[in-house]
């Protein structure tokens, strides 16, 4: 029986001269380097908005106490330790900026799809790989300005992340100069990269699959990446153009979205969330791709329903450009235009649904591998039903008209955002982690980390339903100034300290991640027992992955399959005696 | 000059008469320009056929200069698409205009 | 450098098992990238026609503050400039690198690629520079993106006829205008850096054949885009 797991496909690195270190990890144009550059920078940071994080739970659990270490920051954004008003508010703008344009999205989309396409389609790179470079770079400097936003007089924004007009495009009335310049100059940086790795992913996915490959070959992973690469390409534009407006406003005395002067305050409000609701979809898409793979893996069986799970991906992508007024049910829009929203955001939830049965199909009866990746993506399946409920509840919009702006409402975001995409990239970083970097993250530690994670986790998040359910306001300063949120306080105190916890717990995870790079268990070659074609490769893998073109023999989840014998798995890439050759293997050109 | 076109991808057709194409497209500006200033009609009717002219020179660029007329319908697909997204978002936003 | 992923030939695409869209990445990659072109402009088209459907006041009467005359010969330069670059593409399919050579019988020579490049080129640097002059002229009557400067010319012009200078919602109007003229000609403007680049580093050396003329397919595509939403513009900002 040919040992399947441990097929090598050839490596390439022989035909190159040797590169310099600058050309080799730094300006590099290889796909996976310009994976891990992401990763690196976007764990970083993802440390930054969950600092700023703990300083917005320091406030609303203790308001108007010096912060412990606040010492150390500005007067004017702290004074003796105390955190400003002013500043509070740029703390929860930037919280919110940093982690959804910065870290999530990076996360999953900069780092997974330009790490995992190529190599789960049996490409040698990228379609374009200088315009993927530039991608990366692109990213990084948008990333330094909205930093330098902090540095400048007056600081950063402090209209929240979703920056509203006519707030954000008055200096006057925002007293934010500089920090508001910054914010859209990044944010229209950050688009071009955005939109520029696209549209690689989607002429990758579409031109560049080995033979064999079909579309219904292609993982859950690559089909949910490809399907947010569209989403992004689509929808960056108008939150650059949006962004462009709101600059022109504060800069060269627009009056796009000042209504003193005749412009729609309305308009941003459209403009913004027309682009924000795909964006939270490209939030979800590829955790939910990725995670499709990890449990099939550690189940041992096929995904439940692959054909089902592509459409349903097709159909949250699409449906996902009609609901975005579900964000705006108390701006004062028209009705009729409110209840259109109302009724597609709630057909919405149908293929979100699908999916979560799908899932549980796939382990039900599954012999199930409890390996952390695994952990990290039932703790998915289950944080996001979480996050989907409440949505259900906000998509009706007589049950939104109480609820908007509040608590409940940041509940529901981070059930989705740190419950669904956050525990996917938990459970994505140590499944993938042998192929970047040739070593296995600690097992132990990880269990540990989810344990831990998960529990803090829901105790800082979930009481944030009840809070908000009392009617405690989303970016207010002091909770206690209101009688009526007086005697949900102790809640707060309680979601403090869970949240340090929280906070403190994530130490395992950078330890872990730091420590394995050096000292982790040397990978061999398949250590899931996985089905992908990256898996051909030796770990790390090589540049310009295969030497020749491989070819695909079947789909990506032939898990506890009659043909593979013994095994309980059996690789798209492996020939059995009786499969034929997609096409003859073109030989490859002169490179 | 060959008046078959033979593609990559393997269609072969003829090509174009771009200067004829010119021509409709000079024609269609100038029509836009008098009816604009000249022509005593109503403003709203006015306003469709200044769209509907700019439309067809659009589709004239699209379909014969981009050579959208001669490619598969997947390629074709990538253009259209933006298109109705377009059409939601402003008519959604002029409904706010519309009570 | 690149290794790029296999070709059988530079013009097909990758895989011959799996053709994908049919045409070579390149050319996928452009249309791809001008479907987000088409979001970009929407955003700012969109929000013109909101603006102007939802304004408080008489938008200022076609013609009034710009000059018609001056950009309608504007947008004949640029659908040349299209016409040129589609004879440019012509020219290289058919494998015509020359300049210029004489057509026996004819009075007219036969131009190649890098004689309709450069008319091309050109054309969109001519349509550049009379935008810039008509935007130097327009500032100095007093037309800004925030409305009529006040004291300038257009301000009193403005005061005397409000209905016919839309006076109540200049801010608007030059909001809009600046801002949607001045992102085509900032694509018009990549448009012609990037031909020149091409020009200079392939066209001239001779690097394109009938074999392979990926780039300037590609960078026409985009050159016919930007004419395209041209054509709108024109129409919306200077005609109604």
């Amino acid at each position: 029986m040919t040992s399947v797991a441990h097929k090598t496909l050839g490596t390439h690195d022989a035909h190159h001269a040797p590169m310099s270190f600058w050309r080799k990890y730094i300006f590099s144009t290889d796909h996976k380097i310009i994976g891990i550059q992401f990763l690196f920078v976007s764990l970083l940071f993802l440390l930054v908005g969950g600092l700023l994080a703990m300083q917005i739970r320091w406030q609303l659990g203790f308001p108007g106490k010096p912060m412990p270490g606040g010492g150390i920051l500005p007067e004017s954004m702290a004074a003796g330790g105390v955190i400003l008003p002013e500043y509070y508010v740029q703390l929860v703008s930037m919280h919110g900026t940093f982690m959804v344009f910065f870290a999530i999205m990076p996360l999953l989309v900069g780092v997974y799809a330009n790490f995992l396409i190529p190599l789960k389609l049996g490409a040698h790179d990228m379609a374009f790989p200088r315009i993927n470079m530039a991608s990366f770079w692109l990213a990084l400097l948008a990333g330094l300005i909205m930093t330098a936003s902090f540095f400048v007089p007056n600081g950063p924004i402090r209209s929240g992340w979703t920056n509203y007009a006519p707030l954000a495009a008055r200096p006057d009335l925002s007293g934010v100069t500089v920090g508001q310049m910054l914010w859209c100059v990044s944010i229209v940086v950050l688009g071009l990269s955005s939109v520029m790795g696209s549209l690689n992913y989607i002429t990758t996915v579409i031109n560049h699959r080995a033979p064999g490959m079909t579309w219904f070959r292609m993982p859950l992973s690559v089909w949910a990446l490809f399907i947010t690469a569209i989403l992004g390409v689509l929808a960056l534009p108008v939150l650059q153009g949006a962004a462009i407006m709101l600059l022109f406003d504060n800069v060269l005395g627009t009056h796009f979205f000042d209504p003193v002067a005749g412009g729609q305050a309305l308009l941003w409000q459209h403009l913004f969330w027309f682009f924000g609701h795909p964006e939270v979809y490209i939030l979800i898409l590829p955790a939910m791709g990725m995670v499709s793979d990890i449990i099939a893996n550690g189940s041992r069986k096929p995904i439940f329903g692959y054909h089902s799970m592509v459409f349903a991906i097709i159909g949250i992508a699409f449906l996902g450009w009609i609901v975005w007024g579900h964000h705006m049910f108390m701006s004062g829009m028209n009705p009729t235009l409110g209840s259109s929203f109302m009724v597609s955001t709630l057909l919405i939830a149908v293929p979100s649904a699908v999916k979560v049965f799908n899932w549980l199909g796939t382990m039900w009866r599954g012999n199930l591998h409890f390996h952390v990746p695994m952990l990290n993506a039932i703790g998915f399946v289950s944080m996001f039903t979480i996050g989907g409920l409440s949505g259900i509840f906000m998509a009706a919009t007589p049950v939104d008209i109480p609820i908007h702006d509040t608590q409940f409402i940041v509940a529901h975001i981070h059930y989705v955002l740190f419950g669904g995409s956050l525990f996917a990239l938990f459970a994505a970083i140590p499944y993938w982690y042998p192929k970047m970097f040739g070593r296995m993250m600690h097992e132990g530690i990880g269990k540990l980390h989810f344990g831990l994670t998960f529990i803090f986790y829901n105790l800082t998040f979930f009481p944030m339903h009840i809070i908000g359910m009392g009617g405690q306001m989303r970016r207010i300063y002091d909770p206690t100034i209101y009688d009526f949120l007086k005697p949900q306080q102790p809640l707060n105190v309680f979601i403090s300290y869970s949240a340090f916890a929280l906070f403190t717990v994530q130490i395992l995870f950078v330890f872990n991640f730091l420590w394995s790079l050096k000292f982790g268990k040397k990978a061999p070659q398949n250590p899931w027992n996985d089905n992908g074609m990256e898996w051909s490769l030796p770990n790390p893998a090589p540049h310009g992955n295969w030497e020749r073109t491989p070819n695909v023999y079947r789909g990506p989840y032939e898990f506890s399959s009659p043909e593979a014998g013994d095994k309980d798995f059996l690789p798209q890439f492996v020939k059995l005696p009786t499969d034929r050759d997609p096409v003859p293997a073109p030989v490859p050109a002169g490179h | 000059m060959t008046a078959t076109n033979s593609q990559p991808s393997g269609a072969t057709h003829k090509r174009p008469n771009y200067m004829l194409i010119w021509l409709y497209l000079f024609v269609l500006t100038v029509a836009e320009v008098s009816l604009a200033f000249e022509l005593p009609v109503s403003r709203n009717i006015k306003l469709l056929l200044l769209l509907f002219l700019a439309v067809w020179k659009a589709l004239l660029v699209a379909l014969y200069f981009m050579h959208l007329k001669f490619e598969r319908w997947r390629l074709r697909v990538i253009f259209i698409v933006p298109i109705p997204l377009a059409i939601i978002l402003v008519s959604a936003v002029i409904m706010e205009h519309v009570r | 450098m690149t290794h790029g992923t296999q070709v059988l030939d530079q013009m097909r695409p990758p895989s011959p098992a799996e053709p994908g869209a049919g045409v070579y990445s390149n050319k996928l990659g452009m249309w791809v990238f001008l479907a987000s072109d088409v979001m970009f402009f929407t955003a700012l088209i969109g929000s013109y026609i909101v603006l102007r459907f939802g304004a408080p006041g008489e938008w200022a009467k076609p013609g009034a503050v710009l000059n018609v005359p001056l950009t309608a010969f504007n947008t004949f330069l640029l659908i040349c400039s299209s016409v040129s670059m589609v004879k440019a593409f012509a020219a290289i399919q058919d494998g015509k690198k020359y300049f210029l050579r004489p057509v026996p019988g004819k009075l007219l020579r036969d131009g190649g690629l890098k004689f309709w490049l450069l008319v091309t080129m050109i054309c969109g640097a001519g349509f550049v520079g009379v935008q810039l002059i008509e935007y130097f002229k327009l500032v100095h009557h007093g037309f800004t993106p925030a409305g009529f400067r006040e004291g300038s010319l257009l301000a009193e012009h403005a005061a005397a006829d409000p209905i016919k200078y839309g006076a109540a919602v200049a801010g608007l109007y030059g909001s809009t205008f600046f801002t949607m003229t001045g992102f085509h000609g900032f694509h018009v403007t990549c448009g012609v850096i990037s031909m020149t680049y091409l020009y200079f580093t392939k066209v001239l050396p001779e690097k394109y054949s009938p074999q392979d003329y990926r780039g300037i397919e590609v960078i026409g595509l985009y050159w016919h885009f930007v004419d395209l939403v041209w054509i709108i513009l024109f129409t919306i900002v200077y005609l109604i």
